[in-house]
């Protein structure tokens, strides 16, 4: 166990053999917490917490009460100062000058300034933090003090996605004072962390919880929570049945079955979140591998999508939580979503019309035979992988069902994470694939990667079908480099069009979050900062 | 005689290790999925996985890895894992701890239940105490370990109330002494039974089996026609020498009862190894996964002697060479 000094404390066991089986029912109540404590469930071990050295989903979870950002997102995902207080948008979008809050102060009393701001980016965010390093590095000049409170970012052309980049989950401010001189991947700060968020540090132990305490000096004024304890329960099921029994106030996380039980449970809330631990605004999609002879030919990837019931997905698979997806880019992030353009629609018999048009005939009730294919030998049946990771593998299985009325064989491939980004990605050793890629709060974090041909790469959801266009490209870059809201609409929606046009993916489903929480406790965000506005009553 | 053949078996334990240490690693190393992509997750470019194989070695080609691995373990060194940013070492060891709590008292109350349970049944076979004994042992064999984990939070903790659901202690709750003992001793009790149960299932069948082979033998009937009652019989005369193969099975299922924590642990949140092991898997972190084997494969091997030291002690015809 790891308190605020970063030093271990002994385990006090051996006495508990003698009193294992000695009437546990008894005494409960000496081990009740102070209604003021919060106590909140993840699902995995930190392992440490520090978030700008990583994009560990459960690093930033379990650590985003200890941090702010320059700015913060509110719960339409609009920027909002944080440490910043304001800022200028400069030369065009290519400069940002950002005003600090004067007077915070970090959890160990020492005052916080630019020099942090500049630190964090140079030495942990810009080196460590893959997606703010893919996403700024190549495009940033620098990031320089101007002076104690004044930060100045300085990239190569106009930079449009930057303000919705700076939030705790994306660029965490970390103390330059802690940190300076030491390799930040091996220091002790990482789990005795200091911060400027609104709870502070108290102790961590490993794989059972971490505790924090109220920061009475936080700039927005100290929360009404005396502390907030995170449980690390891996398991869903068990997660819920803490809940439902009082030991645990707030999960990330519902699992499917769960939902309607909490729905109907009177001790319980449940609220919604575009928000997920792997990033925001995510939308399941199918990805056809264009290497394949068979996924080239427009028609068959049109009659697929055609041949998919979207609907089905959000009823059976998402058990209601969520929406068929109607456009490329989600509806979480409103200017850009098109609502306007149409993707395929359910319709089995236009799918059967553009399977026998590009040569795949039926001849019974087994799967299609390939006659006159090209790059395919005839007499060759439609049968085709898909690989998911065990969590999504039951896409697959209704996938397979659908696909089964037109004609055409899927084989559903479970891959943990690991192998599915190795195989998938790197060795593109795949027919089809699935994967939840999160928009984020602006299509250039989390649409481009899977469109522009740069982003073919062994690097885990990029772009999966290895699409290549020029003018999706171009159309990108000029998105990116636009700081106007009505130019930037217009891009993502031509974009748009010409990816439904393409079709190198199916765009299935958007997924929402579910978060659930006592209802002896209220107030809560669905930001990192969820916790900072709560309060909690007998 | 005794110290000479622990030194030899400790000697022994030298190669199986080494043999484990390379296995190991190869086995890591050439599964697929890559611990740079596991860990940088789907928002690196290349740049980034390449800086981020060069800070852990993992550019280097597969032998020079091995090489330099196995003289960080002949100097004691575990190596430095990916995910926690600590020594590989301390992460294991601050685990150990809560995996010993729950396996020692599993395999502690398994045997406590278990050997009454099968003498009880060996005493007077296909009775009806031995078919309800036998028939229970029979359906905790063939129920797994998760099952009666749900099953049993379901019905002791969120219906009777009467043990915690998660956890090895209470959340954010500050005991110290007799009154923290007491509060691990609630959270232990519900996943120590159920990673016992498995265990009492083997040791009473084997526990019957065996004294039903000693209890024909002429030393029992010697016993029996001195006019010994038949419990004094049978603890007495026929369970010491039934022991030998209660013995060995304790000491083979170790491994068993080791990954039978792994599920126990995840399901009960408890914050042992197992979870550990599993984790590390999942995020392909090799040195704690390197470091669990050398742990996990040095207990199996220490528990064996132990278990053959135990033989010596048990019969004293058994001498040990």
């Amino acid at each position: 166990m790891y308190d605020r000094t970063g030093h271990r404390r002994r385990f006090s066991g051996p006495l508990v053999l003698l009193l294992v089986w000695g009437g546990a029912a008894c005494a409960s109540d000496r081990f009740a917490r102070d209604p003021a404590t919060l106590v909140a469930a993840i699902a995995g071990d930190p392992g440490q917490l520090n978030p700008a050295i990583t994009t560990n989903g459960g690093v930033h979870t379990a650590a985003g009460l200890l941090y702010d950002g320059l700015l913060a997102l509110d719960d339409s995902l609009r920027p909002s100062p944080a440490l910043a207080v304001r800022w200028d948008v400069e030369d065009g979008g290519a400069r940002y000058r950002f005003h600090l809050r004067r007077g915070v102060q970090w959890h160990d009393g020492a005052p916080f300034s630019s020099a942090d701001v500049v630190f964090t980016f140079e030495q942990m965010l810009l080196r460590y933090h893959a997606r703010t390093r893919a996403s700024m590095a190549s495009s940033l000049v620098s990031v320089s003090a101007v002076d104690d409170s004044t930060v100045l970012f300085t990239f190569r052309r106009p930079y449009a996605p930057l303000l919705q980049q700076l939030d705790v989950s994306e660029a965490p401010i970390l103390p330059a004072h802690l940190y300076a001189g030491r390799d930040p991947l091996r220091n002790p700060v990482n789990v005795a962390p200091v911060g400027t968020g609104p709870f502070r540090f108290v102790s961590y132990t490993p794989h059972s919880e971490i505790r924090y305490a109220v920061n009475d000096r936080y700039f927005r004024g100290p929360s009404a929570l005396k502390a907030v304890v995170l449980r690390i329960i891996p398991d869903e099921d068990t997660q819920v049945a803490a809940l439902e029994a009082g030991e645990v106030d707030w999960l990330f996380t519902v699992p499917g079955p769960a939902r309607r039980r909490l729905a109907r449970d009177s001790r319980v809330r449940l609220v919604r979140s575009a928000l997920s631990a792997g990033g925001s605004n995510c939308i399941t999609t199918l990805g056809f591998n264009l290497e394949r002879p068979w996924f080239r030919d427009l028609r068959v990837r049109k009659a697929i999508a055609h041949a998919v019931n979207r609907p089905q997905f959000v009823e059976r698979v998402l058990f209601g939580e969520g929406r068929a997806a109607d456009a490329p880019i989600s509806s979480g992030i409103a200017f850009a979503h098109a609502s306007d353009i149409a993707v395929p629609a359910y319709d089995t018999v236009e799918a059967a019309r553009l399977l026998e048009a590009a040569g795949w005939r039926r001849t019974g009730a087994g799967p299609r035979i390939a006659r006159g294919v090209a790059g395919v030998v005839d007499g060759t049946p439609f049968t085709i992988g898909f690989k998911a990771m065990p969590s999504q593998i039951a896409y697959g299985d209704l996938l397979r069902a659908q696909l089964h009325g037109v004609g055409i064989d899927l084989r559903p491939e479970p891959l943990e994470q690991a192998v599915f980004a190795a195989s998938v990605f790197t060795a593109r050793d795949f027919d089809t694939a699935i994967g939840a890629y999160c928009n984020g709060t602006d299509p250039e974090i989390g649409v481009r990667r899977m469109y522009v041909t740069s982003s073919i790469a062994p690097v885990p959801f990029s772009n999966m079908a290895g699409y290549r266009s020029a003018e999706m490209d171009s159309l990108f870059d000029r998105a990116g480099a636009s700081i106007a809201l009505p130019e930037r609409r217009r891009l993502y929606h031509d974009i748009q069009a010409l990816a439904v046009r393409d079709q190198p993916y199916v765009w299935l489903v958007e997924t929402s979050n579910l978060r659930a929480y006592s209802t002896r406790c209220h107030g809560f965000s669905v930001s990192s900062h969820f916790a900072a506005t709560a309060a909690c009553t007998k | 005689m005794t110290a000479r053949f622990v030194a030899g078996r400790l000697l022994q334990v030298v190669p199986t290790v080494l043999a484990i240490v390379i296995i190991g690693f190869l086995l890591t190393r050439l599964a697929p999925g890559d611990p740079v992509l596991a860990l940088a997750g789907e928002h690196g470019d290349a740049a980034y996985y390449a800086f981020m194989r060069e800070r852990f070695g993992l550019d280097q080609s597969l032998p020079r890895q091995l090489a330099i691995y196995l003289r960080q373990v002949a100097s004691g060194d575990l190596g430095f894992s990916y995910v926690y940013g600590r020594d590989t070492m301390h992460v294991i060891l601050e685990r150990v701890p809560a995996t010993i709590l729950l396996t020692g008292t599993a395999l502690l109350s398994s045997l406590l239940v278990a050997i009454p349970l099968g003498a009880i049944a060996a005493a007077r076979p296909h009775g009806a105490r031995d078919v309800g004994i036998s028939t229970l042992a029979l359906g905790l064999y063939s129920t797994p370990a998760f099952w009666v984990g749900q099953l049993a939070i379901l019905g002791l903790s969120l219906k009777l109330g009467i043990f915690p659901v998660q956890g090895m202690t209470s959340a954010g709750g500050d005991s110290t002494g007799v009154l923290r003992a007491w509060d691990v001793a609630r959270h232990l009790a519900l996943p120590a039974l159920v990673l016992a149960s498995q265990e009492i299932a083997v040791l009473v069948r084997v526990t019957r089996s065996s004294l039903l082979d000693e209890l024909p033998r002429d030393h029992i009937r010697t016993a029996r026609a001195k006019g010994l009652g038949e419990a004094r019989t049978l603890v007495r005369h026929a369970l010491p020498r039934a022991m030998l193969p209660i013995v060995t099975i304790v000491g083979a299922r170790i491994g068993h009862l080791i990954a039978g924590a792994s599920i126990v642990e995840i399901i009960f949140g408890w914050p042992g190894m197992g979870r550990l092991l599993l984790a590390s898997l999942q995020s392909r972190d090799t040195p704690i996964l390197l470091g669990i084997f050398l742990v996990v494969s040095l207990t199996v091997v220490l528990v064996n002697l132990l278990s053959d030291l135990a033989y010596a002690a048990l019969d004293p015809r058994i001498r040990v060479r």
